[in-house]
C-alpha cells in the first residue's frame, strides 16, 4: 500500500504553496525546512515588496505561512534536514535529522516535492571587478531590499541619501567565464522594481540601470519597465560596467554607452550589483541524497520540461521553484501547484491500483 | 564643409539648463516623449538619417536622459538636419522624436541661437511668401529665375514641371491660377494670429530684415482693416 504522505523539502514560497494546496486537497503533507524560520529567500533576505503587485513581502509571505501552518493535514518541521533516502514511488523512506542535536526520524512518503530554491551569486567571486568586498557602497540586490524594507535607502559609508545610484545587470549570469551561462530571469525586473522604490523614497536621487539587454517579459514590461522609465525616470543605458574604482569619497564606474557610441566614466554614490541565481546548497545536497540528475549548472534537471515542468529523473519525486533553475514568483507558485497535483495523483494512482489488485486476489 | 562649419558658441551649463527647461515646459512635451527602447525604428524610417549624421533615436535618448551637454549640441546642430516628415512617429512607445525637434527648434528660434539664424537663412523668402500672402509657394513659381539660390537643379525641374507634378501621387496640381488667392478676411485673421502668438517676435529674433519687410506689409493691411498693432 502506498504511503499517503507527501514529503515537501523546503519552506520557501514553492514548498509552502505545495503544502497549503495538498492540505486543501486533504492529502497528508510533511514539510521539512532546515532553517528555523519559514518563508525562504523573501523572508530570509528581508525583501521589501514582491513582484508583481508590489505587496509587502513580509505580509504576503506571512499569509502563506499561516495558511500552511493552520492546515491540519500539514505537519511542518523547521530546523530539520534530509539525511538519507531509500525506496521508490509510493514507498520512499526519508531519514530526517534535527540540526544541532542529531535526533533522527524516518518519514515514509508516497511522493516527494523538492522546493529547495536558489542562492544569490557571490559577487566577490573570480573575474568580478566590482569590489563588493572592498567598497562599502557597492551592494547587492539583497542589500538594497533590506534598506528599502526599512524605508532608509542611504549611502552605506555615509548614512546620507545618495545623489546617484546605478544598477549593474547580469552579475554572475550569462557569463561563460564565470560558468553561469544562463539568464537568471528576474534581475532585470527586480532592479527596475528597486529603482522605482528608490525614486519613490528619494525623488532627488538619479537612478541608472546599465544592462546587456532588458529581459522583461509578461507583467514585468508594463507593470515595471515602462513605469520605471516613463513615470519614475529611471535611466536605462545599454552597456555593462567593466570596473568600479574609487574617486575621492565616491565611486567611478567605467563602461560603454553603446547606443550613443561612446565610452563613459560616471560618478556614483551607490552601485547595486544585480546578482543572479545559483542552486542553493540545499538544492545541491538534496539532489545528491535523492539521486536526482542535475543540469550543467547543478540545478535539478527537468527531463521533459515543456509539457511536464515538475518532473525529475526519479519517478515520484517532483521539483518546484528555483531548485529547477531561475524562476520568478509567479512561475514558482504555478509550479508548486502543478507539483502538488502530481505528488497527490502519484499516491492516489498507486493506492487505486493496489486496492484493485487486492480486490482481485480476494 | 558642413552646415555648421562656423561652430555655435559654448555657453555656461546654467544656460543649457535654462534652454532645456523651456523645451520641457512645452505643453506638447509629455506626449512626445515616453521612454526609449533604443530599438532604432525611428532611425530606420528617417530619410535624413540616410544622408546626414543624424539620429532621431539620439534626440529621444538625450531628452530622456536629460543630457544637457548633448541636448545643447543637438539644439545647435542635429535638429536642423530633420525634414519634419514624422516618419519617426512609427515608434512602438509612441515617442515623437520629430515632435521633440519641433519644440527644440522653436526654443532655438525664440532664443535667437546663432545656429537657428544660420539654418533658417535660406527660408526667408518662403516665410515672406507664406506670411505675406497667407498661402504657400505654388509649384508654378518654381522658375529658374525666381529661385537662383536653390541651385542649378531648379532649371531641370522647372523644364518638365507639369510632367513631374502629374507623376506625383498626391493632389498637388494647384497653381497661382487655381484657388491660390487668400481672401482679405482670412489674411487679416492670419496676421492677427501671428502677432498675438509671438510668431512675429520669433521672426524678429532670427531675421531682423525679414521682420521689417513683413511688418510693413502687415501694418498697412491691418490699419486699413481698423486694427492697430
Amino acid at each position: 500500500m502506498a504511503s499517503d504522505t507527501v514529503l515537501i523539502i523546503g519552506g520557501g514560497p514553492a514548498g509552502l504553496e505545495a503544502a497549503r494546496l495538498l492540505g486543501d486537497l486533504g492529502q497528508k503533507a510533511v514539510l521539512v525546512e532546515q532553517k528555523s524560520v519559514l518563508g525562504g529567500r523573501p523572508i530570509d533576505e528581508s525583501y521589501a515588496a514582491l513582484t508583481h503587485g508590489f505587496r509587502s513581502a513580509e505580509e504576503a509571505m506571512n499569509e502563506l505561512i499561516t495558511a500552511a501552518q493552520a492546515n491540519p493535514s500539514v505537519s511542518i518541521r523547521t530546523g530539520w534536514e534530509v539525511a538519507e533516502c531509500s525506496g521508490a514511488a509510493g514507498d520512499f523512506n526519508v531519514r530526517l535529522v534535527k540540526s544541532g542535536n542529531g535526533t533522527s526520524e524516518t518519514v515514509n512518503a508516497g511522493s516527494i516535492i523538492v522546493a529547495t530554491g536558489f542562492q544569490h551569486f557571490d559577487p566577490g567571486r573570480e573575474t568580478q571587478m566590482y569590489g563588493y568586498y572592498e567598497y562599502d557602497d557597492v551592494i547587492t540586490l539583497g542589500d538594497a531590499e533590506k534598506m528599502l524594507k526599512e524605508h532608509k535607502f542611504v549611502i552605506p559609508s555615509k548614512g546620507s541619501a545618495p545623489e546617484r545610484v546605478c544598477f549593474i545587470q547580469c552579475v554572475g549570469s550569462r557569463d561563460r567565464q564565470i560558468g553561469n551561462e544562463y539568464c537568471s530571469k528576474v534581475c532585470c525586473g527586480i532592479s527596475s522594481k528597486l529603482a522605482i522604490e528608490i525614486r519613490q523614497q528619494s525623488p532627488s536621487t538619479k537612478v541608472f540601470i546599465f544592462y546587456i539587454d532588458m529581459r522583461m517579459y509578461g507583467y514585468w514590461e508594463n507593470e515595471i519597465y515602462w513605469p520605471a522609465q516613463e513615470k519614475h525616470h529611471v535611466q536605462y543605458v545599454k552597456g555593462i560596467i567593466t570596473e568600479i574604482i574609487r574617486k575621492g569619497d565616491r565611486l567611478l564606474v567605467r563602461g560603454e554607452d553603446t547606443t550613443m557610441g561612446r565610452p563613459m566614466e560616471v560618478p556614483m554614490d551607490v552601485v547595486v550589483l544585480a546578482v543572479g541565481m545559483e542552486p542553493s546548497k540545499g538544492t545541491k545536497d538534496v539532489a545528491k541524497i535523492l539521486g536526482l540528475k542535475q543540469n550543467k549548472y547543478n540545478f535539478i534537471e527537468v527531463p521533459h520540461d515543456a509539457l511536464d515542468p515538475t518532473a525529475t529523473s526519479v519517478p515520484g519525486i517532483f521539483v518546484a521553484g528555483a531548485a529547477a533553475g531561475p524562476k520568478d514568483l509567479d512561475d514558482t507558485m504555478s509550479m508548486a501547484g502543478a507539483a502538488a497535483m502530481k505528488a497527490a495523483s502519484t499516491i492516489r494512482k498507486l493506492q487505486n491500483s493496489n486496492s484493485k489488485l487486492q480486490s482481485a486476489s480476494a | 564643409m558642413g552646415l555648421f562649419a562656423d561652430k555655435y558658441p559654448e555657453v555656461p551649463l546654467a544656460e543649457k539648463e535654462r534652454l532645456w527647461a523651456e523645451v520641457k515646459a512645452d505643453s506638447r512635451f509629455p506626449a512626445y516623449l515616453y521612454g526609449c527602447y533604443e530599438c532604432g525604428i525611428c532611425v530606420a524610417s528617417c530619410p535624413s538619417a540616410r544622408f546626414y549624421d543624424f539620429s532621431p533615436r539620439k534626440i529621444a535618448q538625450a531628452a530622456a536622459r536629460e543630457d544637457l551637454e548633448l541636448i545643447y549640441e543637438q539644439m545647435n546642430d542635429d535638429v536642423w538636419n530633420c525634414s519634419q516628415c514624422f516618419s519617426c512617429n512609427r515608434c512602438p512607445r509612441q515617442n515623437s522624436p520629430g515632435g521633440l525637434i519641433t519644440i527644440i527648434r522653436e526654443v532655438a528660434v525664440k532664443n535667437g541661437l546663432k545656429s537657428a539664424k544660420h539654418a533658417l537663412e535660406g527660408y526667408g523668402r518662403v516665410i515672406y511668401k507664406i506670411m505675406g500672402t497667407g498661402t504657400q509657394v505654388s509649384p508654378d513659381m518654381l522658375q529658374p529665375d525666381a529661385f537662383p539660390d536653390w541651385g542649378p537643379q531648379v532649371r531641370d525641374v522647372s523644364a518638365e514641371l507639369d510632367l513631374w507634378r502629374r507623376a506625383l501621387p498626391p493632389e498637388t496640381l494647384h497653381t497661382t491660377s487655381t484657388g491660390w488667392q487668400v481672401d482679405e478676411k482670412t489674411i487679416i485673421e492670419l496676421y492677427l494670429i501671428w502677432h498675438h502668438t509671438n510668431v512675429m517676435d520669433m521672426i524678429a529674433e532670427v531675421d531682423e530684415g525679414l521682420f521689417m519687410i513683413l511688418n510693413d506689409v502687415m501694418e498697412e493691411k491691418l490699419e486699413e482693416a481698423g486694427y492697430e498693432i
